[in-house]
């Protein structure tokens, strides 16, 4: 079985949020919910000073707190490992962003169409979730199992990121583990995350 | 969301979310558009799509498009005015149309004028067939910042349209004011790709930027200099190569230039006979000989006397000439420390490998992988020209021209030897007509204008459209014979992508009538009598998208043709608005000669040539067109089906320097002759004219802002970009409006941290800024990537149409800062300076 990771190359990412807009168009995710996200942090003093971008995602961690604290089971793991949200028995009590250190989980509270008033007919043939869950990104799990790569992944213009499975040894992922120096985020929860970065 | 479906398509169409025009695959399911992907079959896209590209899915449902023809019931125009506008059938507007057109043409057909930024429309069908077969000139109001000075100084310099360099193999790039490969520019897509790869394997990036952009927070160095002084940069560092580090290709530039040209005491080249060739100094013979005569030495330096006369070769006359840009003199003009452009002048001196060569494809070719990219941030300004020339001459002192790894402009050379370089009599490269505009900088009409962009008075010029704006305004100034009658505008917004929105709606408002193509009900069309609907990207049918001029990119390995087909139904009773004025040109009894025009401009050949007699849809059109380039089986049902027609470019259509013959002029002498032009010119319209910056070599001179640092406008305001907004076309989609919502520093005013702690202004507060020209409010965002004296504010923002509601009154409007008058224009170029002095205060 596989086991699904993701690196992403921080020296090549230039913050264009391509990944951003690709995952809400895959997803239709709600109006101010970003599954996929460009963080944005300044460092140094002028004229020493720059912008350094960190892409976020869901991290589909090895031990998923989420899952842990989930009081309905909602939240599952497959055995590749994508943690996955069961829709019909979120209950929206929300202990998984509690829970979770990296943020990727959005509540989805109502009206999230883009025009406000009516959904648009896009919004309705790829919205699989109702109003009062919790929702977060998935791995592109329906790509996944056609065998695409997730939508961030195809799209980045500097073809940063990089997916595949982490417990085949010849896969690109895992050897970037193995050779670059790639770390997970906040490593010292203990959560193992699936996503790594290489880079600075 | 890949679970079984009734149906499932994937279309083959291309993006118009910028001018990349980048070839993506539309996913449908049971009818309805739900994905768009890069095509993977599209050299430039690859399967990769920027924000913005993935973000147009939402923006074809967007319900405040316009649905209906519209025609103003309110005599009233005015910006905030509501127009009161009634709905009327196509039929009706279509005659009220015809009826206008048929009056301004029996009157004067120049009083017509056509303002769009729809490229395809417009250099395909509008500006060489369907306005000059009406009769007007007056068909390319296009923009007033990026390109004006650029693109008139790369067709002098290097052929092309546009500025570019081999990401494939240069080591050392100097981004002055852009950022290219960072996702911004021209073909963004690709570049950004390149560069990433490039950078992946060692590429030194120094950006040379007031902001610190998504490009400096990547570049190696990131550079902050004084707006508007780039050119000073420049000199500055051509100046240490040239007179300090003895650092330059002579070879290249004695055979390659006109480096070694000999030119007298008044600045003219020495001439065999009084029209004959230039001459060079042959140091074999010691003689003054004809340019091209075989096995010379060309002297590229030294003082020499022929025929009695004084002279020096070209290159001498520069050499001298930039001892004047000492870096102690510079530093104090761009607040970039002597020491750094010293270093980066040895850095890039030494990166391009003076000498070198490298095998490519077999072929032995000169190596010098270094650039210097030049664009708007640095160029827009007064006396932009120079900035660009002054670049384009450090490019080739280096011999980083058409090489590997150096400065190019795309496709100078056609596949398999379709198009090429021609020279003038003097050895000069001259464009090829493929790649647009037919530029031709050395002759010149000494006639009274009568076009509103005063062609004869700017000869050395891609569009004169702040003219149109500046001769609207003040007719009286240059009393041209006609008073403009009738606008029609596509896809360019004309109150919020020039100045301050006052001066140009003052002006519009002189226009008897204004038709308006338009999605929304924008700033543009609040100020029009009949709007019609124009059709959004996804429902339109544009063939080749990619123009060898600037969007068929290089850097993709290929030449590449492509077709936008409709992915969905047109919304309402949305047209093309080429469809309509290709219907009205028919009604009015001239399609037959825009046939005939087209029938030269798109290049048909028999048996695809149009009849004048018949009518054609615009399928047959097409099928005309693809066949006539590519054969009967590659017609449009084949394209519609396949997407992208691809032709790998070999070595000498990726690397021509080495293969042409045509020279690079690193000395303007034909400036001489412009001047004489212009100023004769002037003198027949009886105005007074500064023809002071029409000189062989550039100088930096300092631009309005530069000098008008007076309490209390004692800061500078600049413009940038950022990856995920276009223009102010992508302001009304709602998953960019969300992104930018949520983004640092998008929708703010950025001001430096230091300065802003000093005029007591706190981050995320709302601050005024304003400028001569009027004044804006927006937050604060205080930080440290920013130069001291300069405040920054992105893109096309702060739209106030009602017609709009996603993109109304998010972000500020940086233009409402930019004066507009000829004192703010540069004379060669009529580009409109975009930068201007503003101060700051809490607006609480």
């Amino acid at each position: 079985m596989a086991r699904y990771g993701m690196v992403i190359d921080l020296n090549t990412c230039i913050g264009c949020n391509a990944c951003t807009m690709a995952c809400k168009a895959e997803h239709a995710t709600p109006k101010g919910i970003f599954w996929a996200k460009v963080l944005e942090k300044e460092v140094g003093k002028f004229p020493a000073a720059r912008r350094i971008f960190l892409p976020v995602l869901c991290n589909h961690c090895k031990n998923p707190i989420c899952q842990e604290v989930c009081p309905t089971g909602a939240t599952y793991k497959r055995e590749d490992g994508i943690v996955l949200i069961d829709y019909d028995m979120c209950i929206g009590c929300r202990s998984c962003m509690e829970a979770c250190p990296y943020g990727p989980r959005a509540f989805y509270e109502s009206d999230g169409a883009y025009y406000p008033g009516e959904r648009t007919a896009y919004e309705k043939s790829q919205q699989d979730f109702s109003e009062g869950v919790v929702m977060k990104c998935n791995f592109c799990v329906e790509r996944v199992d056609q065998g695409l790569d997730p939508a961030c992944v195809v799209t980045c213009v500097t073809e940063c990121r990089v997916f595949g499975d982490l417990d085949d040894p010849q896969s690109e992922v895992a050897r970037l583990v193995a050779d670059k120096k790639a770390r997970p985020l906040l490593p010292e929860k203990g959560l193992e995350p699936s996503v790594f970065y290489v880079g600075s | 969301m890949y679970g079984p479906a009734e149906s499932e398509e994937w279309i083959h169409s291309v993006c118009d979310m910028c001018f990349a025009a980048c070839g993506i695959l539309a996913r449908k399911k049971n009818g309805v558009l739900v994905k768009i992907e890069g095509d993977p079959n599209c050299p430039a896209s690859e399967g990769h799509l920027c924000p913005k590209g993935q973000a147009g899915l939402i923006g074809v449902y967007d319900p405040s498009r316009v649905k209906a023809p519209l025609i103003r019931t309110n005599p009233q125009k005015g910006i905030g005015v509501d127009p009161r506008w009634q709905e009327i059938s196509w039929e009706t507007a279509l005659e009220i149309l015809t009826d206008k057109l048929t009056k301004v043409r029996e009157k004067d057909p120049r009083g017509l004028v056509v303002s769009s930024f729809d490229q395809i429309a417009g250099s395909y069908f509008i500006r060489p067939a369907w306005a000059p077969a009406f009769g007007t000139p007056n068909s390319d109001w296009v923009g007033y910042f990026c390109g004006n000075y650029l693109h008139a100084s790369m067709y002098l310099t290097n052929g092309s349209f546009h500025s570019d360099f081999d990401l494939d193999y240069c080591n050392y790039a100097i981004l002055l004011g852009n950022q290219q490969g960072f996702m911004a520019g021209l073909n963004a897509n690709v570049t950004a790709r390149k560069m990433a790869d490039a950078r992946r394997r060692g590429m030194r990036v120094v950006t040379v930027d007031p902001v610190g952009t998504n490009a400096a927070a990547k570049a190696d160095e990131w550079v902050p200099i004084r707006p508007g002084t780039d050119g000073a940069f420049i000199l500055s560092l051509i100046n240490v190569l040239l007179n300090e580090l003895n650092c330059y290709d002579r070879d290249f530039l004695s055979r390659r230039t006109n480096a070694a040209y000999l030119v007298g005491e008044d600045g003219g080249y020495l001439k065999e006979g009084r029209d004959g060739k230039p001459l060079v100094w042959d140091l074999k013979s010691q003689g003054a000989v004809p340019f091209d005569e075989a096995n010379i030495d060309p002297a590229i330096e030294g003082l020499f006397s022929a025929g009695g006369e004084r002279c020096q070769p070209a290159f001498q006359v520069l050499k001298e000439h930039v001892r004047d840009y000492a870096p102690e003199r510079v530093e104090p003009i761009t607040t970039i420390p002597a020491a750094n452009i010293r270093r980066i002048a040895k850095e890039f001196g030494a990166a391009a490998r003076i000498g070198s060569t490298i095998v490519i494809d077999g072929e032995v070719l000169p190596y010098r992988p270094v650039a210097v990219n030049i664009y708007r941030g640095a160029g827009a300004h007064k006396h932009g020209t120079h900035t660009a020339l002054a670049v384009q001459i450090l490019n080739m002192i280096v011999g980083a021209y058409y090489v590997p790894g150096g400065h190019r402009g795309p496709n100078l050379v056609g596949p398999a030897g379709r198009w090429g370089p021609g020279a003038t009599k003097e050895g000069l490269i001259t464009p090829p007509s493929a790649i647009g505009h037919g530029a031709r900088y050395y002759e010149f009409e000494e006639r009274s204008p009568d076009d509103l962009g005063l062609h004869q008075l700017f000869p050395i010029t891609t569009n004169r459209s702040p003219m149109y704006e500046i001769n609207l305004t003040n007719p009286q100034d240059f009393s041209l014979p006609y008073k403009p009658e009738l606008l029609i505008v596509c896809r360019r917004n004309l109150l919020m992508n020039n100045g301050n929105p006052e001066i140009i709606a003052a002006a519009l408002k002189k226009i008897p009538f204004i038709v308006t193509f338009s999605t929304h009900l924008d700033e543009v069309a609040e100020l029009a009598d009949l709007v019609l609907p124009e059709a959004h990207y996804l429902e339109r049918f544009d063939l080749f998208p990619n123009r060898p001029s600037h969007t068929m990119s290089p850097a993709t390995g290929h030449f590449y043709w492509g077709l936008r087909q409709p992915v969905v139904e047109p919304l309402g009773q949305s047209r093309r608005w080429i469809d309509v004025l290709f219907e009205v040109a028919d009604r009015m009894g001239f399609l037959g000669d825009v046939y005939k025009l087209m029938n030269v401009n798109l290049g048909l050949k028999e048996p695809y040539k149009l009849d004048p007699n018949q009518r054609y849809t615009m399928d047959q059109i097409y099928d005309c067109w693809t066949k006539s380039l590519f054969g009967p089986e590659r017609g449009i049902e084949w394209f519609k089906k396949n997407g992208y027609h691809k032709v790998p470019r070999a070595v000498e259509e990726k690397y021509p320097g080495p293969f042409l013959k045509p020279r690079f002029p690193v000395y303007f002498e034909n400036m001489l002759r412009a001047k004489k032009s212009v100023a004769k010119v002037a003198a027949q319209l009886g105005h007074p004219w500064d023809t002071s910056d029409y000189q062989p070599v550039p100088d930096w001179k300092p631009c309005p802002a530069y000098d008008a640092g007076k309490s209390p406008y004692d800061l500078f305001v600049v413009n940038f970009k950022i990856p995920f907004h276009s223009l102010s076309v992508t302001t009304q989609n709602p998953w960019l409006n969300d992104l930018a919502e949520h983004h640092p520093y998008a929708y703010k005013i950025l001001i430096n941290a230091e300065t802003g702690k000093r005029k007591g202004i706190k981050d995320g507060e709302e601050i005024w800024v304003e400028s001569v020209a009027g004044k804006v409010k927006g937050e604060a965002k205080l930080t440290e990537c920013i130069h001291p004296e300069v405040v920054g504010i992105a893109g096309v923002f702060g739209s106030w149409a009602k017609g709009k509601p996603v993109a109304r009154g998010k972000g500020v409007h940086f233009n409402s800062l930019l004066p507009v008058s000829l004192e703010r224009v540069d004379p060669v170029s009529t580009g409109l300076d975009s930068c201007v002095r503003v101060k700051i205060s809490r607006a609480a």
